[in-house]
């Protein structure tokens, strides 16, 4: 998902440039918050894509989840999930998601909740875990709608996870050690008992809250802003 | 559905916890959306005292302690735990601390929202009233927690000492020395030398060195006095001095503050003045005394005792059973000394405390509530006995520091001085056709206990009552209107309700507006279920266990009275120590947050029970 020497700034005018009028030409125009941004004033939105598989080009998006967060707070009001209605089978995914063909027919197009998202995200840096799934089906859905990219800046809390663990990144893992949950396990957040889009992204944001607290106590000669996190 | 907001892991976790279980799914179904989460690390503040809090707090995960403002643990809650009610309800800033003892997260609901789900369901709402008074309970019981220990080994030096210490140059004759200790009449002088204690000379250096010795008197005080004296710092404890003293067998102990100077001299004799302050030992005391001049001599020293128990934090009901003890000796001593002169009574008699001696409630500044239940065989002749005796006893008690009583109700008015068929006629008529004089003489006569004489007497009269209180319907009726006549002032926080005119404007009747209230509710309710209990504890224990009371709020209005019975018993203590006489009156500004926030709760309290209470008896429809 990298576009080596080229600042997301710059990719993002470059992208401005070549949108069609619509979702992406207006996030685009908002500016992203500066590296130099304080955590504890970084707004950034927790996002989870539910998809069938790895691959935008083969798989598809069922659902998406998002939540606010805002410094220190998550801002449950602006928690949505979105439903996505395409034509196809949901296929084995079905027993992960559990989300049937029936509940996807209630959903909307994928333009849509892409739009939709799209409102959500200006303004604010993109929150995930393990977000090169998130980044990726959303590169290539802007592509195909409005025929340009998606430069976005990313906090990802499976990469933060690694640099806390023991060894700080560098001695190999467990396996298994860096998922969402065993990291969220590690720090006693609450179980859920879900595997939704809404319930991951939320479960994302309350362990960035988690890790950004054990970041910033290791590091208190500082103050710890994007540039420190970002992915 | 298009379009979800479902935040269903945070529903079913509010609906897994009081008090937001007892809520309507559709209710639930919208909190989560109002909600934030913060992330809050161990030894980290969720509240912090002496800051503003606008959300109900409610832990996600984590754990997490309420210190009260004294620092003392008064809660610990895991997740599901909700704090901050109290701010949100009763004001900022904070007087707790919620410190997080482990990563905490926590979900936030906004002031208005918490408000408005309290508005709408009451169950929501008196979830939190119950929880605040849990917390009131935690505050209570921590004032008490301290309560071991004897006075020497909590007192410091410095609190025994009263006076700048007595010092002469080392230049000065050891007549003039001794001029200056009889003149100030102390039984020892500091010797100094470039402002340090150079020496001591003791009234047993005068004896030994002096006069034994042959010394010539206009020698330098140098010359006799013990140099460089052991001396301890002002703030060592009472304890640690005696240590001193006695192992070096002196009886003298100067003090120096941090800088080196002198700061007062600890004696023997006031260690023992600790001990002194020791009730048990002021009890005895007080028996032993030839006459009422002893007596009084004696009974001076009870405020310094509350002042010392206050200290330590006993409890008040313990302070309040200490004060009426002292008060009972002094008064039986009293009695004791003026039956030696008057001769043996000519029938059997038993002499009655009334008010808050009888219900064991004494505190400092108490007038004298006393009466006289006579044997029926009473004549003519027998009723001057009667007076003389209640006369001196009267005259006795005012000596001992008890005033009159400003109502007359006192022994010495022949309308409580009388045989106990004329005291049953009196009751009945009161009961039957309860005037309001009959409900006020009825509140002060229901509190009785004989403190000398035939007991039994008073118990005839009291089995005569008690038989016709509970069918008194209209009686009870009017009494329970009396019992919410005074309401707490509850507006104490907001513009203060305060006594508007004279000598103690500007200031709250804490008897009146606190004690009283719960003194009348006990009453009441101890009387409908035809208890022989006078002690308000008792009263509400036996008012819950007859079923007038549930036991919870019973529970309540004992912690309620404890609280306000401490706040007024911190107030006498401290003008004690300042040398003022003590009364009820108690000036806001001299208050701790701690302490308002506290009275407000317990005022609350009582308010809700005079109005449980008022609703039971319809009072108003009784006029």
């Amino acid at each position: 998902m990298t576009w080596p020497g080229r600042s997301v700034a710059a990719r993002r005018r470059r992208a401005a440039g070549r949108a069609a009028p619509g979702p992406l030409r207006e996030y685009l125009a908002v500016p992203s918050p500066s590296r130099e941004t304080p955590l504890e004033d970084l707004p950034l939105l927790a996002l989870d894509l539910e998809t069938t598989g790895l691959d935008p080009r083969s798989d598809r998006v069922l659902s998406a989840g998002w939540v606010p967060v805002d410094g220190d707070r998550i801002v449950l009001g602006g928690a949505r999930r979105l439903l996505v209605r395409d034509a196809g089978e949901v296929g084995q995914s079905a027993t992960v998601h559990g989300i049937t063909d029936d509940a996807l027919g209630a959903g909307r197009p994928l333009e849509e909740v892409v739009g939709e998202l799209l409102g959500a995200l200006a303004g604010r840096v993109l929150l995930a875990h393990f977000a090169r799934v998130e980044t990726r089906f959303l590169d290539a859905a802007c592509r195909r709608f409005w025929g340009a990219r998606m430069p976005v800046e990313v906090v990802d809390t499976l990469e933060l996870e690694r640099r806390l663990l023991p060894g700080g990144g560098e001695a190999p893992q467990a396996p298994g050690a860096l998922r969402l949950w065993t990291a969220r396990a590690r720090r006693g957040l609450p179980l859920y008992s879900a595997h939704e889009a809404l319930t991951d992204a939320l479960a994302c944001a309350e362990l960035y809250l988690a890790q950004r607290s054990e970041l910033e106590h290791a590091t208190p000669e500082r103050t710890t802003a994007l540039r420190h996190v970002v992915a | 559905m298009a379009l979800e907001v479902e935040l269903a892991e945070v529903r079913d976790f509010l609906a897994q916890h009081e008090p937001f279980a007892g809520l309507p799914a559709p209710v639930l179904e919208d909190l989560p959306a109002r909600m934030s989460m913060r992330y809050v690390r161990r030894g980290a503040p969720v509240i912090a005292r002496g800051e503003d809090n606008h959300h109900l707090v409610l832990l996600r995960s984590g754990a997490a302690d309420v210190h009260d403002a004294q620092g003392t643990l008064v809660d610990r809650g895991e997740a599901g735990t909700s704090f901050g009610s109290i701010t949100l309800t009763q004001g900022n800033p904070s007087t707790f601390a919620v410190t997080a003892i482990e990563d905490c997260l926590l979900l936030l609901l906004p002031a208005e929202d918490f408000h408005a789900l309290c508005r709408a369901h009451p169950d929501f709402a008196a979830f939190f009233d119950a929880q605040r008074r849990h917390r009131m309970q935690g505050a209570v019981a921590a004032l008490q927690l301290s309560a071991s220990g004897t006075a020497i080994l909590k007192t410091t030096v410095r609190e025994l000492v009263a006076r700048e210490p007595v010092s002469v140059p080392s230049a000065t004759s050891i007549r003039e020395a001794a001029r200056v200790m009889a003149e100030q009449r102390v039984s020892s002088v500091l010797v100094m030398e470039r402002g340090r204690v150079a020496g001591i000379l003791t009234d047993r250096d005068l004896r030994t060195r002096v006069v034994a010795g042959g010394v010539d008197a206009s020698a330098p005080v140098a010359q006799v006095m013990t140099a460089d004296p052991v001396t301890t710092s002002v703030e060592s404890l009472a304890f640690e001095a005696l240590l001193t003293m006695t192992s070096r067998h002196i009886h003298h102990l100067p003090l120096v503050d941090a800088e080196g100077r002198a700061a007062g001299v600890v004696t023997t004799t006031d260690l023992l003045r600790l001990e002194e302050a020791n009730p048990v030992y002021l009890a005895g005391d007080i028996v032993k005394q030839p006459d009422v001049e002893g007596v009084a001599r004696s009974a001076s020293r009870l405020p310094r005792v509350v002042q010392g128990l206050v200290e330590q934090d006993a409890s008040a009901d313990d302070i309040g059973r200490v004060a009426t003890a002292v008060g009972d000796a002094v008064e039986r001593r009293v009695i004791a000394l003026a039956e030696a002169e008057l001769g043996p009574p000519p029938v059997p008699y038993c002499w009655v405390a009334l008010g808050s001696r009888a219900r064991l409630e004494q505190a400092l500044a108490s007038d004298q509530d006393t009466a006289l239940l006579v044997d029926d065989a009473l004549d003519e002749d027998g009723q001057a006995w009667f007076e003389a005796l209640a006369e001196r006893v009267t005259e006795g008690l005012v000596r001992c520091g008890y005033p009159r009583c400003r109502g007359e109700v006192m022994a010495t008015n022949p309308r409580w001085r009388k045989p106990v068929a004329a005291w049953e006629r009196e009751f009945s008529s009161w009961l039957s056709a309860p005037t309001p004089e009959a409900v006020l003489h009825s509140s002060i006569f229901f509190d009785m206990r004989a403190v000398h004489g035939q007991e039994e007497l008073l118990v005839r009269l009291r089995r005569h009552v008690l038989r016709a209180t509970p069918g008194a319907q209209t009686f009870l009726a009017h009494l329970a209107r009396h019992a919410g006549a005074h309401e707490p002032p509850l507006g104490f926080f907001r513009g203060f309700v305060l006594e508007k005119a004279g000598e103690h404007r500007d200031t709250l009747d804490i008897k009146r507006g606190g004690i009283l209230p719960v003194v009348e509710l006990a009453r009441v309710h101890a009387l409908a279920v035809g208890s022989a209990a006078v002690n308000t504890r008792a009263r509400l224990a036996a008012a819950a266990e007859g079923g007038a009371l549930s036991a919870e709020l019973a529970e309540d209005l004992r912690d309620a009275f404890e609280f306000i019975g401490y706040v007024r018993l911190r107030h006498q203590s401290e003008q004690v120590r300042a040398g003022q006489v003590s009364d009820n009156f108690v000036a806001p500004d001299s208050l701790s947050s701690f302490e308002k926030r506290h009275l407000r709760e317990a005022f609350a309290i009582v308010r809700f029970a005079q109005q449980a209470l008022g609703r039971r008896y319809l009072t108003q429809f009784v006029s």
